[in-house]
């Protein structure tokens, strides 16, 4: 008898401590939920960058809190020429349109060049690599079409209250944008203004 | 056993010593790292395939030419007198009204930037057509657009920033032609009749320029002139037959450029003046070392050049590309039975007159050009500068007048630039300030980088798909 009832106390100890798991975790997800519903409001905003008002002065890389910077190369696939002497990916006068390191513009290798066919060439920004200091836009916006633009990406930017980078931007191209819309991407159909800021990835 | 804390403490460094030490001798810290060496890009060799090309192969007859008492012409790349100046007596207009310059007519043309000759009455232009996939001469009337014949052959040439991009060079019996893949092709003026053809490519080994070459013929006298910048240098060729006259080796090893030839005249001597890739040359254009090379340069040394070099009297020549070039001015000095040069001055183009595309324009003693996008703070800008100091800029066209990349010609006092998009500008080309006369956007264009050519007082000018003929006489 005095088994049972010690069994029973410790069944009902087991089950209050789950009832009370789950009703912790269902707080905390209410409260992430919200908090996430709250961050991701409509009328909340994220720091972004115009592409058009960018001069690629550098700022970018050596500015952000972030190391290496939160702002970085995006490429307007639809704007791009797919030369083989790419104003972006090599230095002016190169020995060689080539891979090799010292014909390439960018000093951390961050863009990589594609055979597509002859004559085209596909260029592409991996992330991890690139810092954001805008040489090779500097280099695609004087020699060819500016496919090749800087932007704010969000899942490595914290959004600071005050943006460090803004201010410092010569040309004053950084302003808020609304969270649900963060990215000013050029390309044949930011001329569609309902269309002008939406994700890379999008 | 008791167990000594110092030996347990000495046990589980020598552990974690240990564990570091196997850490670090396997663990590779730059094995996520890329060696960056040519080749990683997988570029490939060209087609396999050797294309057959049969240059003047077809012919289409549309039609006669209507009646007109057009009597002017446009004969080439730079007009008459290699100066981008319209030498006959034109009446043009100072300024335009609301409806002015009226759009005669328009063509559709292949996507490109080939620009046109005019011979009495006639327009011709080395057009591509995208849909046959062929090199064609089209010939039209002046008077209306329409087209009267079509001299082509089939090639396979990608979109790659246009096609087309040559001017052709046109005499009273003979039209010259030079296609975006190096093919020069002979034709009667005025029935179309093919006579003779050379694939650069073939013959000379031409490594075809970047975005295709934007080379045109030049014929001086009964010769054509020609630079392959493959096993030769430069050749002539009878205009007649298309026998060579004189084959130029290629020692400097030079690769064609976008330019043209310029002839140049000095110390009694005459001479054609090429800025290849690689650097600049003279040949000599009479005597007995006719089709020798007279002087060269390596200073001038970049992969892609596009304007044509600018000869002065003096024996200077100012020098200018794109992609970060800038300008040069260099002076081909005579000494004794040769030529030294000099380079009088080099510079980056925020540092003074550069030009990406067109050739600047040398007028009544003054230079004109419009600076590249990397040209600093004066950015498609107009400007004015002295030859005896091309880095000192006399005047900009201002903030508010920037261009592009698109052509410009003097005529009858006035300057006309026309900007990427299809805006026409006339100024008064004065050496103390800009004057601008009027300003019109006359199409949705794009891309109107083609060289303008003006007869008749008729203004002929493209975009990439589209040539309008304007009326801008008074």
């Amino acid at each position: 008898m005095k088994k049972d009832k010690q069994q029973n106390s410790r069944t009902s100890r087991r089950e209050f401590i789950q009832k009370s798991m789950r009703l912790s975790m269902g707080i905390g997800l209410a409260a992430v939920g919200g908090l996430v519903a709250f961050r991701v409001h409509a009328d909340d905003t994220v720091w972004q960058l115009d592409p058009f008002k960018c001069v690629a002065c550098g700022r970018c890389a050596d500015y952000c809190v972030m190391t290496p910077s939160a702002v970085k190369c995006v490429h307007a696939f639809d704007l791009c020429g797919y030369c083989d002497l790419c104003g972006g990916y090599l230095k002016p006068n190169a020995n060689a349109r080539s891979t090799a390191a010292e014909n390439q513009l960018c000093p951390t290798s961050a863009i990589r060049r594609k055979f597509v066919e002859e004559p085209y060439f596909e260029y592409e920004i991996e992330e991890k690599l690139c810092i954001g200091c805008g040489i090779c836009v500097e280099g695609c916006t004087a020699f060819g079409n500016g496919s090749l633009h800087l932007q704010v990406r969000h899942n490595v930017c914290v959004n600071c209250n005050e943006c460090s980078i803004a201010r410092v931007c010569p040309a004053d191209a950084f302003q808020r944008v609304p969270t649900s819309q963060p990215y000013l991407i050029k390309g044949e159909w930011t001329k569609d203004q309902d269309k002008k800021k939406q994700s890379p990835t999008g | 056993m008791k167990k000594n804390p110092v030996h347990i403490i000495l046990l589980l460094a020598i552990l974690v010593g240990l564990a570091g030490f196997v850490y670090w001798f396997t663990t590779d810290p730059v094995k996520d790292l890329a060696v960056s060496v040519p080749g990683k890009d997988n570029r490939q060799k060209g087609n396999l395939i050797e294309e057959i090309i049969k240059i003047g192969e077809k012919f289409q007859l549309f039609g006669k030419a209507s009646e007109s008492s057009f009597v002017g012409t446009w004969p080439r790349f730079r007009g008459e007198n290699f100066d981008n100046i319209v030498s006959e007596k034109q009446h043009l207009k100072d300024n335009w009204d609301a409806g002015e310059p009226e759009i005669k007519w328009s063509v559709e043309l292949g996507e490109g930037h080939a620009g046109a000759a005019i011979y009495k009455g006639l327009v011709y232009v080395m057009d591509y057509d995208e849909e046959s996939r062929e090199d064609a001469l089209r010939c039209f009337s002046l008077l209306d657009g329409k087209e009267i014949w079509r001299r082509s052959y089939g090639i396979h040439v990608k979109r790659n920033h246009g096609m087309s991009r040559t001017v052709p060079a046109v005499t009273d019996d003979y039209v010259v032609t030079i296609g975006p893949r190096c093919q020069v092709m002979c034709v009667d003026r005025k029935t179309g009749d093919y006579l003779w053809g050379i694939d650069m490519v073939k013959e000379y080994g031409s490594v075809i320029p970047q975005w295709y070459t934007a080379q045109c013929p030049l014929i001086d006298g009964n010769k054509v002139i020609l630079a392959p910048a493959g096993s030769k240098l430069m050749i002539a060729v009878d205009l007649q037959t298309g026998e060579k006259i004189w084959e130029c080796p290629n020692d400097l090893q030079y690769n064609m450029s976008h330019s043209s030839i310029m002839p140049m005249t000095l110390n009694g001597e005459k001479m054609y003046v090429y800025s290849a890739n690689g650097g600049i040359c003279g040949i000599s254009a009479s005597g007995d070392d006719e089709g020798t090379v007279r002087w060269y340069s390596n200073e001038w040394r970049f992969s892609v050049v596009a304007p044509s070099p600018l000869i002065f009297p003096d024996g200077r020549i100012f020098l200018t590309a794109g992609y970060g070039a800038g300008g040069m001015m260099i002076k081909v000095i005579p000494t004794g039975d040769s030529y030294q040069v000099d380079v009088l001055a080099e510079y980056k183009p925020k540092d003074g007159l550069a030009c990406e595309q067109q050739t600047p324009v040398y007028y009544n003693g003054f230079v004109y050009g419009i600076l590249p996008k990397d040209g600093g703070a004066y950015r498609n800008q107009l400007v004015c500068v002295s030859p005896d100091d091309v880095q000192k800029i006399r005047w900009t066209s201002g903030k508010v007048s920037r261009f592009g990349l698109g052509p410009y010609l003097i005529a009858d006092g006035k300057m006309y630039i026309l900007s990427d998009d299809g805006t026409l500008t006339m100024i008064k080309p004065d050496p103390n300030q800009y004057i601008q006369l009027a300003h019109k956007k006359l199409f949705d264009g794009h891309d109107a980088w083609a060289p303008l050519s003006i007869s008749d007082g008729l203004l002929l000018l493209r975009d990439s798909k589209t040539m309008f003929c304007l009326d801008i006489s008074e």
